[in-house]
């Protein structure tokens, strides 16, 4: 799985990487100069003291058989310098040799042997050290100084751990400064992001606010033009909906009570009259209906307003007003109560009942329960349910589909299912349609 | 007046919809009068007050929103707008004037006579209350004489407001939603929850000495209303 990396944590992780590696170089290059330095002074150090010791030792050791013990003693060395003297391949200490003539290696005392002073990093029981070797011309020998480096060993482990928190410092800073400059510079992102955002959630008046920058402004002012545009021609379609909605209520109300006064003779009529008005007086309700559904469609409704609902009394309000026995609603505890917008809620259970009734062969169960935090509403019928390619379309408007026709469904699926999802959608929840694990079709909402 | 038979005054200038209404209205066993103006129906409630109107908003000459002012400064006669808009804002302006209930064309015989009845019902139920005068504060309900106090002046209560608060008071303290009280002083299950919040926000005119900050009907957020 590749996941990518938001546009954010992209800037900070260029930052934070380039600050790194920056203060990384610097850190290193500084360690480096700062050790080549110490070290070349250091040196410079130990020759000269070399130097001036075996000059002392030359005074001091005038015969074969003098006492170059005693000699080396007489030296002022102070802690850090080890004097010795080698003569014909044997070494000659002040103390006890505990390592430091094996240390010296064999490329430096033949190099002195040869009459050059010389000198050589070398390291002695493990610590570094400096090995002067110098030829004694007249005595038949030569001198030698180790001088231990711990010293400039602390003070260098001391600065690259300095160097290292300081590089890690400012890494640290420059992924902080990049958080909040990327933070600044995607706001308008964050801005675009929240109206459009509001705007999918039915705030149509949603717009970006006004900004100076002029880099942001034409992002806000185009964003803004296109949602314009856009909510413009939905309300022109809703208007044109409602006003064609608006022009039918009047003829339909006198339909209605006219099929009514007609369907109130019904038994004065003969047969053939009756059969007509029976027509009349069922398409009056279906049409009815429809400019009924027509018209929620059309009505512009925002978000949903949720406030805690007494989800069991609610089903069984909608229940008794189909006809439905309470035995078949089922609510589990934790579902009895839940925030949803009653109303559109009531619509959704309304037409999702009237579909199982009508289309689905007859209501078979609701059931309400919380899954994953989500309030679950199973409605299931006893029809053969809905073919799979099918179920995208049952929620299209007038989308009765094949299906729904040969159900046996008298009426079109129409607009009712198209407004359940409608609804629904409202309350960032889901609806679809399954299959009922015994048989039968189940349409199951899931509202957050 | 108060026999079988209900006076109804019909309000609609649509004729295909003032004849058929009549018409049904007649087969449910009302006594209509049709008129097809504010001003005429206004006149006849004059001459001969009918128990019950009918109204549309959308007349010629005098609207229905005025039509509605005109009949409450006539009496407390209970009012029915029928009408092709459902705009929150019509519904609410006409509940303001004084509407009592409002309906949305096409309504089904079925549902407005379900209404004129729970209507009627209310109108008249109002006499079997319990004759004891109950206490609220500074707010007295006479249920039997149809009274309302507040301190000691007298308020003038229309029907439907008087049986909300009736309703709240019988049910003192209680949390009521709104669906409960559109049941128990609406007389139907499923309407519009707005007629309830219009009607308690006319309520809370009358009877709360600062209708922004009320201390008798208050809401509770979420669940509905309640006396105190």
């Amino acid at each position: 799985m590749t996941r990518v990396l938001g546009l954010r944590s992209r800037v900070v992780a260029v930052f934070a990487g380039g600050a790194l590696v920056l203060a990384g170089a610097l850190a290193l290059t500084t360690y480096e100069i700062t050790r080549h330095n110490l070290l070349a002074e250091r040196e410079r150090t130990a020759e000269r003291a070399a130097y001036f010791d075996a000059a002392v030792v030359r005074r001091g050791v005038t015969s074969d058989d003098a006492d170059v013990v005693s000699v080396l003693r007489a030296l002022d060395t102070g802690q850090g310098r080890r004097p010795l003297i080698r003569r014909d391949g044997q070494w000659f200490a002040r103390s006890a040799d505990d390592g430091i003539t094996s240390a010296i290696p064999a490329s430096l005392t033949d190099l002195v042997l040869q009459g050059h002073p010389a000198v050589q990093r070398i390291s002695v029981a493990g610590h570094p050290a400096l090995a002067v070797g110098l030829p004694v011309p007249g005595i038949g020998a030569d001198f030698y100084e180790v001088q231990s480096l711990r010293e400039i060993q602390g003070t260098l482990r001391t600065l690259a751990t300095t160097l290292a928190l300081v590089a890690l410092a400012a890494t640290a800073l420059a992924g902080a400064v990049s958080l909040w400059i990327a933070r600044r510079a995607l706001s308008p992102l964050v801005a675009v992001r929240r109206t459009a955002e509001l705007i999918s959630a039915g705030d149509l008046s949603a717009r970006m606010s006004a900004t100076n920058d002029p880099d942001l402004s034409a992002l806000s002012s185009s964003f803004n033009g296109m949602v314009e545009e856009v909510s413009r021609r939905i309300e022109q379609e809703r208007r044109f909906a409602a006003d064609v909605s608006h022009e039918l209520r009047s003829p339909l109300q006198t339909l209605t009570m006219a099929s009514q006064v007609l369907m109130n003779r019904r038994d004065e009529l003969d047969d053939r009259t009756r059969v007509a008005a029976d027509l009349v007086a069922g398409e009056v309700d279906r049409f009815t209906g429809l400019v009924q559904n027509l018209l929620e469609l059309a009505k512009q409704q925002g978000p949903a307003r949720c406030v805690d609902t007494d989800i069991t009394a609610l089903l069984q309000r909608i229940a008794s007003r189909h006809g439905i026995p309470q035995e078949l609603l089922s609510v589990e505890a934790e579902a009895t109560t839940w925030p949803v917008d009653e109303p559109r809620m009531e619509r959704v259970l309304a037409n999702l009942l009237d579909n199982a009734i009508k289309h689905g062969g007859g209501l078979a169960a609701v059931h309400a329960s919380v899954v994953d935090g989500r309030l679950r509403l199973d409605i299931d019928d006893t029809g053969p349910g809905v073919p799979v390619d099918e179920r995208a379309q049952v929620f299209d408007r007038f989308g009765r589909g094949r299906a729904a026709g040969a159900r046996g469904g008298v009426e079109g699926v129409g607009l009712g299912l198209a407004l359940v999802l409608e609804h629904v959608t409202a309350h960032h929840g889901t609806v679809a349609v399954l299959d009922q694990p015994h048989g039968g079709g189940r349409f199951r909402v899931e509202i957050p | 007046m108060m026999g079988s038979v209900t006076d109804l005054l019909v309000i609609e200038d649509d004729d295909g919809i003032r004849l058929s209404l009549t018409m049904a209205l007649e087969d449910e066993g009302y006594a209509v009068v049709a008129t097809s103006t504010a001003e005429e129906g206004l006149r006849h409630q004059v001459k001969d007050p009918a128990d019950m109107v009918l109204v549309d908003l959308m007349l010629p000459g005098m609207n229905g929103f005025d039509c509605i002012r005109e009949l409450r400064k006539l009496s407390g006669v209970p009012i029915v707008v029928i009408s092709a808009r459902d705009d929150t804002h019509d519904v609410v302006a006409a509940l303001e004037v004084g509407a009592d209930d409002y309906l949305v064309k096409p309504v089904a015989l079925k549902e407005l006579t379900a209404r004129l009845r729970a209507l009627r019902r209310r109108t008249v139920a109002t006499g079997e209350a319990p004759s004891t005068v109950r206490v609220f504060g500074d707010l007295a309900i006479d249920a039997a004489a149809g009274e309302v106090r507040l301190g000691n002046v007298p308020l003038s209560l229309t029907r439907t407001e008087f049986r909300l608060l009736c309703e709240l008071a019988d049910h003192h303290g209680a949390v009521l939603s709104r669906s409960q009280l559109l049941t128990a002083v609406w007389g139907y299950e499923f309407g519009d929850e707005r007629v309830v919040d219009v009607h308690i926000g006319r309520l809370r005119r009358k009877v709360e000495t600062n209708p922004a900050d009320p201390q008798h009907v208050v809401t509770l957020r979420g669940l509905g209303y309640k006396l105190r």
